[in-house]
């Protein structure tokens, strides 16, 4: 984690920096409470494929043995389409880890998805930089046979 | 001499007569034929332009006689509107019609028939159209408001006023649909002079009507538009879902050219419309609460 | 700073850069020197412009200060690098023993709003450089010359003055009304349908464009709004008729379809770039067809009571490799839901004080 963070910090000085928008279909910040951190882990139940947030909900299991269903907010899922993901690469049943903020709303069990991950460590979906770099179509093989896209 | 060219006019007259009329009377066939329908430069009839289904299917597509409203509740002596629509009065009242389903009713497996009714019984939270929802297809087609098509040699593009909806009704087809949809995924081609359009990757979202007849995810429509004259498309729409459908089965009905000068689409952006509706009661101080200042 | 990631990063920084950068550059040389690119054309004769088309870039709308109106092929490349080597960074592992992010925020700002937002897979924000006419562009506006706003005119700051006047009697979670419109889904956050029709930087910058003698629809996927263009002399709207989008006639100048556009919505005059504007506004809008991959697209911003000059830009639309996808928001919108509950919820908390602003 800490070394992802240094690389970030240096390609953001390293590069020439296009103007960051302030613009989005919403500001999480008004959606997501900032005091309310989360971390869930759990086999995703189901995926709202939905505009304009995609939704995984997934199954927890609390301290007092209880199950709850989460939902966790993604982006559109237009951008994975077109990039030939589709929905059943993520398939019911697999576990996957989400570390982000409850909806100031705390009675709803719904969270931003900050990061959400496989058990590994792994991202549910990979970002595609549009130049065809070698790492990328290596990286897409591996996944490829681990049975994921 | 003036005899002959009497003789001679008079025949050219009768004559002339005769061949007018036979041109009148094959100009009058022709009518009837598909010669007068207006044609792209690629030859196919050109169905640009802006129509509307007239009608009532929007509010019910099967047969059905006119009733006070679409939501009804027991009254002391014959139902009678439901609360949530009672205000509409006579504007809320469900006008009579033949439907437009060939054969007269929608062969629902029970289930599903069942399940219809109950959509009926509590249309006022379950039609997808009060919060404004995309129409689904078919029935963006028979909404009362207009589409235009928009029609080239490589696209098929077909924009409702309604809600804004569209469909791109694909003349390659790219595969199956790789998610579900609103509009769903339409692929198109000519079959002589018949656009067929064929749809797949519905989701369960979308009614037929106003009267609560349903689909599920499994849902395929087959659309034909056959322009019968400048003026008319003959509307079918087939459709098979065997989750509620115990056979496939088939809508029919003209569509009506637009023919004003100024026709043009509106705009129907009915989201805003349904702001109060759907998220009043989260205003910070919702209207009629006590809180209001 | 540690040397090793140091000379790692420059490392990937130059391999992608190289990589990307001239292979762009060679895929615009060679629609051009094979030479035989011939214009498509519809049965009438016109440029053919149907089809799915993105305007999705790396380029700002406006130019920083500092910055020359065009870009060298190494700031493009060191641009692009940078872009792909971002995204490699963040396509790396998390560590999976990784705990709940820090109470009070992650220190992410902008959209991700203190929250971190979303993964950045779910981006597609545009990897390239705009090239327009063979030239690495360092903004979409041209004009100005330094490819930035032009000053506003006294009466436009007082306007704009007043509508914030209006906002401000209320909470910014007060009601629906007072969320942004693309929070409410009424239309796409930025200007993708515009007109001006421009990139917003995060994704779904698509279109698809049908063509017939006398129409020309443009479809714009977020929100699926269209805008659709009659071709001939335009017969103006009444004056009280302002759709969204405006309305807008066209006609062809050679082989430029030129579209002027007049009666904007109210409400689209309070918003963006153009805020502020009047019922004058009267934009122009230029489509040639460059090459088999390229529309370029031009437009004119023009209402002298708004701006002290007119203002005029260049972008490049590139073919869309793939389809335009629906984009029903409203349908799905439970972030609007979210927002407004939360809003109550906080409230409640915090005894039913004014919500902070955040």
């Amino acid at each position: 984690m800490r070394k992802n963070q240094t690389i970030l910090a240096l390609i953001g000085l390293a590069t020439v920096v296009t103007v960051v928008p302030l613009m989005a279909h919403h500001a999480f910040g008004a959606e997501f409470d900032r005091d309310a951190p989360i971390r869930l882990q759990g086999p995703v139940v189901r995926l709202e494929w939905v505009n304009p947030h995609a939704w995984i909900h997934l199954e927890i299991t609390k301290e007092d043995g209880t199950n709850e269903v989460w939902m966790v907010e993604g982006g559109t899922p237009n951008t994975l389409l077109r990039r030939g993901l589709r929905r059943d690469c993520l398939t019911p049943g697999t576990e996957i880890i989400v570390d982000g903020y409850q909806t100031k709303d705390h009675s709803l069990t719904r969270a931003n998805g900050r990061d959400v991950t496989f058990t590994d460590g792994t991202k549910i979906f990979l970002g595609s930089s549009g130049t065809g770099a070698p790492y990328e179509a290596e990286m897409l093989a591996t996944r490829q046979q681990q049975g994921r896209c | 001499m003036s005899n002959f060219i009497f003789k001679l006019v008079r025949t050219l007259r009768r004559t002339t007569f005769s061949v007018l009329a036979c041109t009148a009377v094959a100009a009058v066939s022709a009518d009837a034929q598909t010669a007068e329908i207006p044609r792209t430069q690629d030859g196919k009839p050109d169905m640009n332009g802006i129509w509307q289904a007239l009608g009532n299917a929007h509010w019910d597509i099967e047969p059905h006689a006119a009733r006070a409203a679409l939501q009804m509740q027991a009254g002391p002596v014959v139902p009678v509107p439901a609360k949530p629509v009672l205000a509409f009065g006579a504007v809320g009242s469900v006008p009579s019609g033949v439907g437009v389903v060939v054969g007269g009713e929608i062969p629902y497996l029970p289930e599903a028939r069942a399940k219809k009714i109950e959509n009926q019984e509590n249309w006022s939270e379950r039609d997808p159209g009060i919060k404004c929802y995309l129409p689904g297809v078919p029935r963006a087609t028979y909404m009362p408001f207009p589409f235009q098509i928009f029609q080239s040699s490589s696209h098929f593009f077909i924009a409702y006023e309604y809600a804004g909806a569209l469909r791109n009704i694909y003349m390659e087809d790219p595969g199956p649909a790789q998610v579900d949809s609103w509009m769903g995924q339409s692929v198109g081609h000519w079959e002589g002079d018949t656009f067929v359009a064929e749809g797949s990757g519905f989701n369960d979202q979308t009614w037929f009507d106003r009267a609560g007849n349903h689909h599920s995810a499994s849902m395929t429509v087959v659309e034909r538009y056959t322009m019968t004259s400048p003026h008319h498309i003959l509307y079918e729409a087939t459709i098979e879902d065997p989750e509620t459908f115990s056979r496939p089965w088939m809508i029919r009905m003209p569509l009506y050219r637009h023919v004003n000068e100024d026709a043009r689409l509106g705009q129907f952006k009915c989201v805003e419309f349904v702001e109060e509706l759907m998220y009043g009661q989260l205003r910070k101080n919702p209207i009629g609460s006590e809180e209001r200042r | 700073m540690n040397m090793r990631h140091t000379t790692l990063i420059s490392a990937v920084l130059l391999m992608i850069a190289s990589s990307g950068f001239s292979s762009h550059v060679k895929a615009q040389v060679r629609a051009q020197v094979d030479g035989q690119w011939v214009m498509p054309r519809t049965a009438d004769g016109r440029p053919d412009l149907q089809g799915n088309w993105t305007n999705a870039t790396t380029t700002p709308i406006q130019r920083r200060r500092d910055q020359d109106a065009v870009y060298t092929p190494e700031e493009a490349a060191r641009i692009e690098g940078g872009r792909a080597a971002r995204t490699e960074a963040l396509n790396q592992p998390s560590d999976p023993d990784r705990v709940a992010p820090p109470v009070g925020g992650d220190g992410s700002v902008g959209a991700a709003g203190g929250v971190g937002g979303y993964n950045y897979f779910w981006l597609d924000p545009g990897d390239r450089v705009a090239m327009f006419n063979g030239e690495l562009r360092a903004s979409l506006i041209i004009d100005p010359a330094d490819g930035r706003y032009p000053s506003r005119t006294d009466a436009s700051r007082q306007r704009m003055a007043e509508a914030s006047q209006f906002r401000r009697q209320f909470g910014q979670y007060d009601n629906p009304e007072n969320r942004p419109l693309a929070e409410r889904c009424i239309v796409s956050f930025g200007s993708n349908a515009g007109p001006p029709m421009l990139p917003n930087y995060f994704y779904n910058n698509n279109y698809t464009i049908v063509q017939t003698p006398d129409h020309i629809m443009i479809m714009t996927e977020m929100v699926h709004d269209t805008r659709i263009i009659r071709m001939g002399t335009p017969k103006p709207l009444p004056e009280h008729v302002k759709p969204w989008f405006g309305d807008s006639w066209g006609h062809w100048e050679g082989d430029t379809l030129v579209v002027e556009t007049t009666n904007f919505s109210p409400t689209q005059l309070n918003r963006g770039q153009l805020s502020g504007a009047t019922d004058n506004l009267k934009i122009t809008e230029r489509f040639t067809r460059a090459d088999e991959y390229t529309l370029n697209y031009e437009f004119t911003v023009d209402d002298p009571e708004t701006w002290t000059d007119t203002w005029s830009g260049e972008v490049p639309f590139t073919r869309l490799p793939g389809l335009v996808y629906e984009y029903a928001c409203h349908e799905g919108n439970y972030a609007l839901f979210n927002v407004l509950s939360g809003a109550r919820a906080q409230e409640r908390r915090e005894g039913g004080r004014q919500t902070p602003e955040r």
